[in-house]
Order: structure tokens, then C-alpha cells, then sequence
């Protein structure tokens, strides 16, 4: 039993297999999330060395079309919803509770659910490849690719099950996540002095909220149109595509920023604490990144400028699309505003945070050249978005989120990865990353179409293509730099403090690692910065009263059991409905244990 | 029932509101978006078939009409037992409870009824835009009251417990209500939209 | 306890007489709107009235049945968030579909579906 009541100091008890199956933890939720989400991290970049690796030379022959179809689309799609979303949602499950002090989120063993049912999903999708051949439609699917005509196999129903089932997770999550937010704070912990890492994922949960239903709707026509006889999609019968692709952007803009907030959160906290000074512009970053939110619902048909939309539909995407400029703008401005006049520490953590303003800069410029029509006919399907879409996820998100590992590693684990193999991973990601995709902006221009799967050799295309999977290389050593650092690290003794780096947000006033409650005493929050407020004024941390009787939720299995019944509901889709029937009837079950299971 | 999770250890929340309570209206905010591109869905594809029968071929207005009284009635029965719920009137709670499942099967009954007749019309998924937009529209609404249907009677059978729903019974109800009247408002757009305007 | 301030929080002094008198103002609605759906009005006027009384019924529904009008502003600001944001994207959808390729055509030129009305 990890509950009831416990008198401090809190006795560490045996973790076993059984405790992580039936934990409502968040902070082992989170690192399950986080585990599993560098895992498929790992595989999409694999599946991206592959790619590369076909692409090094004209007329490669590592691997055939119909293969390489499969590779690209499951690379995207296994970054997204298997890499960087977990990724982020690692970190929000481990920090929010403790970054606005709180014991746990609101909803515990819905946090569970919402991991088992996302590791369902991931694996479901990622069978495919086992099961008959990936979705090869990219990520996008846009019909008629995604009908029965043209993908016969089972992959697109993979797809719409795996995503299907992705999404349901997601919004649990967010549900979950956003009720925390505005319900769960410590005393005097204002929503203008959440940390701004928690305002952007705040934003994230309510995208995501709002987006993902869109979706549902969409895959759900697209799964009656390949079983269930409709013709949504099929315009001989009267069907349009464009709806699938309005209907999909509708979702799919929104979490583009999902994909990106959460880094530019990560790297608000970051900088200030390396730079010895608070955020600047705090009220602004934070109103840019709610605008960034609100406009992103405005801006999906940007994607679909060469559809022929219709002049008037063209110049309003083009300006809700610029507009974003703006507010995205202003968050680069203000995290500029922070270093300049910082006593800057330069550690790992810090070079990722300070690259990725760059990085993301670049991207983001490239990104408001698309807003253009004109442009944008010129650029739609070649190398130049590969490379756009890579300098902001790649350059964004990835190297935000290994921003955040460096710096809040030592309080998850107590440990401080090493800083001489950081910085040799640093500076090998983030020169392998402009050698691999910097190029890409050349060979888009010079006109190489996405998604080819070779290219003839007279076509001016074979240096840059070689010096882009040279870099593709460079970055898989990177990786493994990393790992090396990680497992090494964890032989180490844990030797850090609470507050190593003398941050100001609350995750840093428990012990490293925090104890299962996460705080002896809620800290009372009189600033934005709250420790850096006590610690000038003097304050004292509160001590513990001798006997504490701190109520925990008990562990619980039915998460764990509607996950199971969930992932059957899907499989049953793709293979025999009974199985679909069965995953009912234990969804239907757990949820009963669940609601007569006390939690008291 | 993703909603019946404690807020353990304190009591007090932020916004003084219920977590539970909160979580039922973002959730209804989401689900907004999900009929709002069904029924985007089923606007984009009007006056997109090819073949006939049209909704003027099929619609059977007083049918209709008679089956949205029975889920209006619903709704004022579940009020009544949210009613009865929060003031401790456990008989009038259950009676109204039972009332409303049993409108909402009669509900589900009259939506079965009609697909068969508009099937036995010539219309199904594979027809037209109409009838793929159509059915998937109204049947997910119609599992959105199924899904209603068994929670309300989990619901009831909780309450028939030796000490009923607990002390949070009043709120357990008044969550179920809001999932309950918002499938009903959800109706109340598709009849006017879908079946009424020409 | 929560439950206690919550039961404060709804207690809306609507009882069950409310409840039927409301019941039969949406009962009444709804026998206006099919009135109204016979009358043979001209379509915009048909659409303008119907959008209003059903805008009408869902008001109440959501203020007096789910207690939104008696509720934290929180609530109501969640729910206007999702049923705005659906509707802005509805309008925004059909406004995309019935102009679509017709910008630069003239009347005589609408594609078919154009001519059925809407």
C-alpha cells in the first residue's frame, strides 16, 4: 500500500512491476510517459536514417517505394504522436502538480487511463508494420490516397484505429491537465503567477481539447468510407476530399503548436534561471502564447493555399497566417529581453535553450514566407517545408525538450547528467541539425518534390542530399552521446540538492527526487518567483509538524484494465468485431469497479 | 464516470468550483466541436447527391416531431431528479430517474424505427452524401444517448445501494444531468437544422 | 466538503413547478417552429425564424436545465469557448464550400448546386 498515512521521514517501499502497472503517481505517470515517448523517439529517427540513407545517392535502393511510403508517413506520425507529445506531456505530468503545488493532479487514475490507453494506441499503430504494412499515406492521409482504391492494405485502418485511439488519450490528458490548472493551485499561487511553462501548456491542453473532436470526426468518416460503404471522400459518388483536408488542418494546425509550445514554455523557465534574472515581459509571453492558441484556429487553410480556394479565402488565411507572426514574435523579443543584461551561466541546459531561439527562428521565418500564396504555390511539396517543418520541431521542439531534460533532470533523479558529454551532445545535435536540414531550404528551391523516394542523378540534387544525410548521421551520434551520458549518469550517487540551480518556481523548494506526496507542507506563494521572493525577504521554509497524515489515492488496476479494453475495441476493428465486443463489455466492467473503487 | 475521482486530500479548489463538475463542461465544450463538424459535415454535402431520395423524399415530420417531445420530457425528468437528488427525496429521485432512461430507450427505439423506414426507402450509408452524412450524424447523437442511457441506469442501481450514491449523490446526479440535457440540445440543433430548414 | 458548497453553489430556486412550466414553454416553442416549418414562409425568413427558436430553446435548456445561469462564470466561460469557437468554425467551413470556385463566375455560370437555393 503506497497510502493512507505516513509519518515523516517517508519509508521507501519495494517498487515493483505491480507498482508501476497500478500507480496514480504523476510523477511516475510521467516517466513512464517519458520512457515510452523516447522510445518511439528513437525509432522515428531510425525510420529517418533510413530515409536519408536512401536518399544519400540517386537512384538509391535501400529500401522499395511502396517501403519508403510506409517510412516517411510512420516517421511523422510516430514523431508526433509518439515522440514529442509524450515528451511533453512527460514533463507536464511530473511538473505541473509540483510547479503550482499541488499533491497530485486532479483526476489520478484518469492520468493513469490516459497513459495505458495512449500506450495501447501507440502500439497498435506502430504493429502495422508487422500486421500487413504501415499507413503509407503520410501523415496527412489526404483522400483519394487513403481510400480502399488506392491503399487496399490495412495500414490506413491503422491509421484512423491507432490515431483514434492516440486522440482519446490526448483528451483525457488535457481534460485532466486543464481542471488542475484552474483548481488545484497553493495559496496565493494566482493564474499570473503560473509558471509560464504551465500558461503554455494550459494553452496546449485547450488546443487539443478543441481540435481533437474535429479529427474524430474526420477519421471516423474516413474509417465508414473504407468499411462501412460511404463515399465522404469519393468524388465520383459526390464525395469532396477537400473536406477531409479542411477538416484535418482544422485539427492538425492546432497541433502544430501543441507540438511547440510546450518547448517555448520549457525554454521560458530555462532562461531566466541561467540568466540570474526574471522573465521578462512575463504578462506578454504570456498573452502571446494564448493569441498564438486562438489564432491557430484561424489559420488552417494556409495548408491548402494550392486547392484553389477562392481569392477572398486566400487573403484571409494570409493575414490570420502573418498575424501569427506577431504574437510568436513578441515571445522572441521578450526572451531576448531576458538574457540581454543576465549574468549568464552557460551550462547544457542553457546551450539548447539559447539554440533553440535560434533555431526556432529561422523556422519560423520560413514559415511566414508560406503565408504567401504566391510563395507558397513555389514552395508546396518540396524540401524548403522539410526543412521549415524540421528547423521548428527539430530546432523547436526536440532541442527544447532536451533543454528541459538537462535542467530538470537532477530533480527528477537527484543526479546531474555530465556536463563535458552535454555539451559534446549539444554541439553535435545542433551542428548535425543545420547540416542535415539546412540544405533541405536548397534542394526545395532547386525544385526536389517531398516524399520521392529517389531522384535521377542529373538533376543537381546529389551534394546537398549527401551532406543532409551526413548530417542525419551526425545527429543519430548525438543521440547515442546522449545515452551514453544518461545510463552513466544513473550509476552515479545521487548528489543533488533541492534547489541546485537556485531556481524561483516551486518544483525546486521539494527534495530531488520529490517524496510521493511531493510537498510536507503546500508552500504558500506570495510572487511569480516564488523562492527567489522568500529567499530575498528572508523567508524561512515551513517545517514539517512532527506527525503528518498525508492522504494519497491508493493504487488502482482498472486504468490499467480499460486501457487493455479500449486497445481490444480497436483491434476488434481491424480484425474480428467480437474482440470489439469483448473490449466493451471490459471498458464497461472497469468503469463500474472504477466508480465503487474507494479512493478515500 | 471518468468524473467520480475524489479531489483527495483537501477540499478547498482554486476557483472554489467542483472538479468534477468542471471537468463535465470542458468536456461539453469538446463535444461541441465534435457535432459542430458532423453537422458542418452533413451542411457541406446538402444539395451534393446524385441520386435520390433527398431528405424531402424521407422526412417524416410528425414522426420526428413526436420523438422530440419524448426527449424534451426526458430532459425535464432528469431536472426533476437532479432536483429530487440534491433535496434528499430518494423515491422521487429514482421514479424520475427510471422515467428518463425509459424515455431515452423510447428515444432510441423511434431513431431505429426511422432508419429502417428511410432504409426501406432506398436510403442507407452507401446511397448518397445525404444518407451517409445523415446517418452518421444523427446515429452518433443516437450513441450519445445510449452511452446516457447506461449511465444513467449505473446511476440508478448505485442509488438502490443500502446508503444510495453517498453524500455526494446530489452532485454524481447533477453531472449525469449535464450530459444528459446537453445530448438533448445537441437534438434540439438537429432537428431544427436538419430536419426543418428546406 | 466540496458537495456542500456545491449544493450552495446550484441552489437555483427553480423547483419542480419551474421545471414545468418551463417544459411546456419548449413544448410550445417546438409546436411554433413546426407551425412556422408549414407556413410556407419565403426560405430566409423560414431559416431566420427556425435559427431563432431553436437558439431560444438551447439558451434555456442550458441556463435553467444545466443550471449555467446559477453556476461559477467559469463554467459559462468554458462552454461559450467550445460552442463559439464550433460555431465560428461552422460558418467558417460552408462559407469556404458555397463560395468555392465561384469567385470570378457570374451568375449565369454557379455551378449546379447553386441553383437548388440555399
Amino acid at each position: 500500500m503506497a497510502t493512507a498515512t505516513g509519518t515523516l521521514p517517508q519509508v521507501q517501499e519495494e517498487t515493483t512491476i505491480w507498482t508501476w502497472l497500478t500507480t496514480v503517481d504523476h510523477k511516475k505517470i510521467g516517466t513512464m510517459y517519458g520512457i515510452s515517448g523516447f522510445a518511439f523517439f528513437l525509432l522515428a529517427g531510425l525510420e529517418a536514417l533510413i530515409i536519408r540513407t536512401q536518399l544519400a545517392v540517386p537512384n538509391g535502393a535501400v529500401v522499395d517505394a511502396d517501403r519508403y511510403n510506409q517510412l516517411f508517413t510512420m516517421h511523422a506520425l510516430t514523431m508526433i504522436f509518439l515522440g514529442i507529445m509524450p515528451l511533453g506531456a512527460a514533463f507536464f505530468n511530473y511538473f505541473l502538480p509540483l510547479m503550482i503545488g499541488a499533491r497530485d493532479v486532479a483526476f489520478p487514475r484518469l492520468n493513469a487511463l490516459s497513459y495505458w490507453v495512449f500506450l495501447g494506441g501507440a502500439l497498435l499503430l506502430t504493429s502495422s508494420f508487422i500486421f500487413g504494412g504501415a499507413p503509407d499515406g503520410g501523415w496527412f492521409a489526404y483522400a483519394p490516397l487513403s481510400d480502399e482504391e488506392f491503399s487496399p492494405g490495412a495500414g490506413l485502418d491503422f491509421y484512423a484505429i491507432g490515431l483514434l485511439i492516440l486522440g482519446t488519450s490526448s483528451l483525457m490528458a488535457s481534460l485532466n491537465f486543464a481542471v488542475t490548472v484552474f483548481n488545484m493551485r497553493a495559496p496565493g499561487m494566482s493564474m499570473m503567477r503560473l509558471p509560464v511553462f504551465i500558461w503554455m501548456m494550459l494553452v496546449v491542453n485547450f488546443l487539443l481539447i478543441l481540435s481533437l473532436p474535429v479529427i474524430t470526426v474526420a477519421l471516423v468518416q474516413l474509417v465508414f468510407d473504407r468499411n462501412f460503404t460511404t463515399n465522404f471522400f469519393t468524388p465520383a459518388e459526390g464525395g469532396d476530399p477537400i473536406l477531409w483536408q479542411h477538416l484535418f488542418w482544422v485539427f492538425a494546425h492546432p497541433e502544430v503548436y501543441v507540438l511547440i509550445l510546450p518547448s517555448m514554455g520549457i525554454v521560458s523557465e530555462v532562461l531566466p534561471v541561467f540568466s540570474r534574472k526574471p522573465l521578462f515581459g512575463y504578462a506578454a509571453i504570456v498573452f502571446a502564447g494564448v493569441a498564438i492558441g486562438v489564432l491557430g484556429f484561424a489559420v488552417w487553410s494556409h495548408h491548402m493555399f494550392t486547392t484553389g480556394l477562392g481569392t477572398v479565402p486566400q487573403i484571409v488565411f494570409t493575414a490570420s497566417t502573418m498575424a501569427i507572426a506577431v504574437p510568436t514574435g513578441i515571445k522572441i523579443f521578450n526572451w531576448m529581453g531576458t538574457l540581454y543584461g543576465g549574468s549568464i551561466h552557460f551550462n547544457t541546459a542553457m546551450y539548447f535553450a539559447v539554440s533553440f531561439i535560434a533555431l526556432f527562428t529561422i523556422g519560423g521565418i520560413s514559415g511566414v514566407m508560406h503565408a504567401s500564396p504566391p510563395v507558397d504555390s513555389q514552395q508546396q511539396d518540396t524540401y524548403f517545408i522539410v526543412a521549415h517543418i524540421h528547423y521548428v520541431l527539430f530546432g523547436g521542439a526536440i532541442v527544447g525538450i532536451f533543454s528541459g531534460l538537462y535542467y530538470w533532470f537532477p530533480k527528477m533523479t537527484g543526479r546531474f547528467l555530465d556536463e563535458r558529454l552535454g555539451k559534446i551532445h549539444f554541439w553535435l545535435m545542433f551542428i548535425g541539425m543545420n547540416i542535415t536540414f539546412f540544405p533541405m531550404h536548397f534542394l526545395g528551391l532547386s525544385g526536389m518534390p517531398r516524399r520521392i523516394y529517389t531522384y535521377d542523378a542529373d538533376l543537381g540534387w546529389e551534394t546537398w542530399n549527401m551532406v543532409a544525410t551526413i548530417g542525419s548521421y551526425m545527429l543519430a551520434l548525438s543521440i547515442i552521446v546522449f545515452l551514453v551520458n544518461f545510463f552513466w549518469t544513473m550509476r552515479k550517487e545521487p548528489t543533488a540538492t533541492d534547489n541546485p540551480w537556485d531556481a524561483p518556481t516551486l518544483e525546486w523548494a521539494t527534495s530531488s527526487p520529490p517524496p510521493e506526496h511531493d510537498f510536507d507542507v503546500i508552500p504558500e506563494v506570495r510572487d511569480r518567483d516564488p523562492l527567489w521572493y522568500d529567499r530575498d525577504h528572508g523567508i524561512e521554509k515551513v517545517e514539517p509538524p512532527s506527525e503528518m497524515h498525508i492522504h494519497l489515492p491508493p493504487p488502482s488496476y482498472f486504468p490499467l484494465l480499460i486501457g487493455l479494453g479500449v486497445l481490444l475495441l480497436g483491434v476488434g476493428v481491424l480484425s474480428h468485431l467480437a474482440l470489439t465486443a469483448l473490449g466493451v463489455v471490459i471498458v464497461i466492467y472497469s468503469i463500474w469497479g472504477w466508480a465503487l473503487e474507494p479512493t478515500e | 464516470m471518468e468524473a467520480t475521482e475524489a479531489a483527495h486530500g483537501e477540499h478547498h479548489t482554486s476557483l472554489g468550483v467542483d472538479n468534477r463538475m468542471l471537468l463535465m463542461w470542458i468536456f461539453l465544450a469538446s463535444e461541441c466541436l465534435f457535432f459542430g463538424s458532423l453537422i458542418s459535415t452533413y451542411l457541406i454535402y446538402k444539395g451534393e447527391s446524385l441520386v435520390r431520395p433527398l431528405p424531402d423524399d424521407v422526412f417524416d415530420i410528425p414522426l420526428t416531431s413526436l420523438s422530440t417531445f419524448v426527449l424534451l420530457v426526458s430532459s425535464f425528468t432528469m431536472v426533476l431528479a437532479v432536483y429530487a437528488a440534491h433535496h434528499n427525496f430518494p423515491k422521487m429521485m429514482k421514479l424520475s430517474l427510471l422515467s428518463t432512461i425509459l424515455l431515452g430507450l423510447v428515444f432510441l427505439g423511434f431513431q431505429v424505427y426511422e432508419f429502417r423506414l428511410f432504409g426501406s426507402e432506398g436510403l442507407n450509408l452507401s446511397t448518397n452524401q445525404f444518407g451517409a452524412s445523415f446517418f452518421v450524424l444523427t446515429g452518433f447523437h443516437g450513441v450519445h444517448v445510449g452511452v446516457g442511457v447506461l449511465y444513467l441506469g449505473s446511476m440508478l442501481i448505485g442509488s438502490m445501494r443500502r446508503n444510495g450514491l453517498g453524500p455526494s449523490g446530489g452532485l454524481y446526479m447533477e453531472i449525469a444531468g449535464l450530459y444528459w440535457h446537453f445530448v438533448d440540445i445537441v437534438w434540439i440543433v438537429i432537428f431544427t437544422v436538419i430536419y426543418l430548414i428546406p | 466538503m466540496a458537495s456542500d458548497a456545491h449544493t450552495k453553489g446550484s441552489g437555483s430556486t427553480l423547483g419542480p413547478r419551474q421545471y414545468i412550466q418551463i417544459t411546456i414553454g419548449l413544448a410550445v416553442v417546438t409546436v411554433l417552429e413546426l407551425i412556422a416549418s408549414y407556413a410556407g414562409l419565403g426560405t430566409v425568413t423560414l431559416v431566420t425564424v427556425l435559427i431563432v427558436m431553436s437558439a431560444v430553446k438551447f439558451g434555456v435548456v442550458v441556463a435553467l436545465f444545466m443550471h449555467l445561469r446559477f453556476e461559477s462564470r467559469v463554467f459559462t466561460q468554458m462552454f461559450m469557448l467550445g460552442l463559439i469557437l464550433a460555431t465560428a468554425i461552422l460558418i467558417g467551413l460552408l462559407a469556404l464550400f458555397w463560395n468555392d470556385s465561384t469567385d470570378a463566375l457570374g451568375p449565369e455560370e454557379l455551378p449546379p448546386w447553386e441553383h437548388h437555393g440555399h
